[in-house]
């Protein structure tokens, strides 16, 4: 193998790990509002969306980078806890389609608001990384500051949910109101706070994870910024199980490096369709994802 | 059954009809003319009295849904020539919606399945009918129009088989994934459909000879041009909503409605849920895909960027506004469709926003979004169902 098609490979594989993880944070949003409440979020890219252009810009002028971040995910967070108590609410224990069409109308709304306030040309947002690749024995390596960056935070925020559902009280509350809400309401949970968390955490992951899109020299933000990563995201979501995290990590990923080579040997046309045709074989071997371990439906 | 009442009634439209071909034969100035307007107040008058007659609709609802489709034409019809061409234009493109809207009402309404690709199977259809009059420009156009039908309903088919298998939100986002990669697919083929330039067709849809002839274009009261199109596109339309309204009433359309509402105790009853599923995937895709082909024809070429996300959206707002699962629901729809974009503006100007602002360029996705929400909180059957709710309220008040 000579060393220009080495370094290719490696450059396509760090590329794909970059793209890989920004959808596997979307999947992960996805799956942590399908698990609580049971639904597919379909403004899951407009939410984050709009709480970014709410920290971002409207504070822009006063403070720095690292703030803005924060009172970002805190806008995420509200946007999430009022959606979920205002518009989701009413939408348990209806036909399935109810709260499909319900959050697509909200992806509308949205997209269309920040479009009349912000204007749809993007917004570029100065950060502190370098978006210029790396070089390797003279040859560029697809990895700059920037990317490092983006890879990082985003493994600490998949770090940090893993951890909360996995070692502290709350996140045992957050599983049980989500598998059995009769029970754990019986046992002293408060479920209906716990649904509403559900959206607050996932709003917040998603939050993140548009700030880091947004940030990219070469993207800005704009208020349709995230259309084409939110199909990415539902599709590592759905390859991977709308009922697992890790699932939705791990294809994401993987989607994300597959991607990456296809768009680089054959065109970039390829991509989306490379990535429906994943979408679609995979919904016919497994209809409910390759990580969830196959359960009856109950009647 | 009360004779009298419909001797009565019959006697009444009797002479409803010769008031009317009276008048048509003095209003008009040549002879032609009035044929034509006689013909039009014979149908529509002929039409009622059948619909009138108790008991004709339950012993042959076939033809009872005939008779209102030819009804409803006639009356359609006969409207658009009086209606200015830019009007008659809107029309023709609201009633090639209002069949797009009619096939996923059907996939909806009857199977529970939520579909946001069919901006992506109008796309096939309105590329399929421009790819083929290009390469067989002899071909008749109808022939053409089933062609491009065919394209949608193999695509359908295509994506429809993993549907069998799988619930809501899944299907809804797989196929979000197919009108998302839409603009890819018609770029990776654009040797054939012209990229995102599109295609025009080789020769406009003009109107037959005889016809033309018969009305001695121009000099008549009628004027053609504009207008055929646009009556092409309601006959078929029409003709699509008939097959549509047999559908809804068939074994199949009632095996489909039992799965949505409970598939279990339809598998019970001996349904096939996978074949059923699949079928209501092909038939949305299908009517899509004729929706688009007609786009096609009444704008001459087509433009692939139109056939995106949004547009799907549109598509789902539209049938949620008039009402899921209905066959008003879809016409109600196409109409505001025809004309939401002047309401739309009406509206911006008429509060006070100036046009070029960027608020009012976003008022069309505020206001479907912001309907979109409110009528599947409130009023989960749209329009149509609001309506019903209004007549029954009515009826019980009568009652009482």
């Amino acid at each position: 193998m000579d060393a220009f098609l080495t370094s290719r490979i490696i450059s396509d594989i760090l590329e794909g790990l970059t793209n890989g993880v920004i959808y596997g944070l979307v999947a992960l949003s996805l799956v942590l509002i399908w698990r609580s409440t049971g639904i597919l979020n379909f403004a899951q890219g407009a939410m984050p969306m709009f709480a970014t252009y709410l920290g971002m810009i409207v504070f822009a002028s006063y403070l720095g980078y690292w703030p803005l971040i924060g009172i970002s995910v805190v806008a995420g967070f509200a946007l999430g806890g009022v959606t979920e108590r205002v518009l989701v609410r009413h939408l348990y224990g209806k036909p399935e389609i109810n709260p499909i069409v319900v959050m697509v109308g909200f992806l509308i709304v949205l997209e269309a608001v920040a479009a009349a306030i912000w204007s749809t040309t993007p917004h570029g947002i100065p950060n502190p990384f370098s978006p210029v690749d790396w070089h390797l024995g003279g040859r560029p390596l697809a990895l700059s500051p920037f990317s490092v960056y983006e890879i990082a935070t985003a493994l600490v925020v998949m770090t940090l949910v893993a951890a909360l559902f996995r070692f502290t009280k709350l996140g045992l509350q957050l599983r049980a109101s989500a598998l059995a809400p009769e029970v754990s309401r019986l046992l002293g949970v408060r479920v209906s706070r716990m649904l509403t968390l559900g959206w607050v955490l996932s709003t917040g992951v998603g939050t993140i994870c548009t700030v880091l899109v947004a940030s990219n020299f070469f993207t800005g933000l704009n208020p349709q910024v995230m259309d084409g990563i939110f199909a990415f995201g539902f599709i590592a979501a759905a390859v991977g199980g709308l009922d697992s995290p890790v699932g939705a990590v791990v294809s994401g990923v993987t989607i994300g490096i597959i991607l990456q080579f296809v768009g680089d040997y054959v065109n970039s046309n390829a991509i989306i369709l490379t990535a429906l045709i994943i979408l679609i074989v995979s919904l016919m071997l497994r209809p409910n994802g390759i990580f969830t371990k196959s359960t009856a439906r109950r009647v | 059954m009360n004779w009298s009442l419909i001797a009565r009634r019959n006697g009444f439209l009797a002479g409803l009809l010769v008031v009317g071909l009276v008048a048509a034969f003095l209003a008009t100035p040549r002879l032609r003319d009035g044929i034509v307007i006689g013909a039009t107040v014979v149908v529509a008058i002929v039409g009622a009295a059948i619909l009138a007659t108790p008991g004709f609709r339950d012993a042959h609802p076939v033809v009872g849904r005939a008779v209102i489709t030819l009804v409803v034409l006639d009356f359609t019809l006969f409207l658009t020539f009086f209606l200015p061409a830019s009007t008659d234009f809107n029309l023709a493109v609201g009633a090639a919606m209002s069949i797009v809207l009619l096939g996923l009402s059907f996939l909806t309404g009857a199977s529970g399945q939520i579909s946001l690709g069919n901006a992506g199977f109008m796309g096939v259809g309105a590329l399929a009918v421009a790819i083929w009059a290009n390469h067989h420009p002899t071909t008749p156009i109808v022939v053409t129009i089933l062609i491009a039908v065919a394209c949608g309903a193999l695509v359908g088919l295509l994506l429809g088989l993993p549907a069998t298998r799988l619930r809501g939100p899944y299907l809804a986002g797989m196929t979000l994934a197919f009108v998302v990669a839409f603009p890819a697919l018609d770029n990776s083929f654009s040797s054939w459909t012209g990229g995102d330039a599109g295609l025009e067709l080789p020769t406009p849809v003009t109107s037959p000879h005889w016809l033309t002839g018969f009305f001695s274009a121009n000099t008549s009261t009628f004027t053609l041009g504009t207008v055929w199109l646009t009556d092409m596109t309601i006959i078929v339309t029409a003709v699509a909503f008939f097959f549509m309204a047999n559908l809804f009433a068939s074994r199949a359309g009632r095996a489909m409605r039992l799965i949505r509402d409970n598939d279990v105790a339809a598998e019970l009853v001996g349904i096939s849920l996978p074949r059923a599923r699949v079928l209501a995937f092909v038939v949305s895709a299908a009517y899509a895909a004729l929706g688009g082909a007609l786009w096609t024809l009444i704008n001459n070429s087509i433009s692939p960027p139109t056939y995106t996300l949004a547009l799907s959206i549109t598509i789902l707002s539209l049938m949620v506004i008039g009402g899921i699962g209905t066959i008003p629901g879809a016409i109600i729809g196409g109409v505001i469709y025809a004309y939401s974009t002047n309401v739309i503006t009406w509206f911006t100007s008429h509060v006070g926003v100036s046009s070029q602002s960027s608020l009012a360029s976003q008022m069309p996705g505020i206001v479907f979004g912001a309907l979109l929400i409110l009528t599947m909180l409130f009023a989960p059957r749209g329009i149509t169902g609001a309506i019903q709710r209004l007549l029954a309220w009515r009826r019980a008040r009568n009652a009482a």
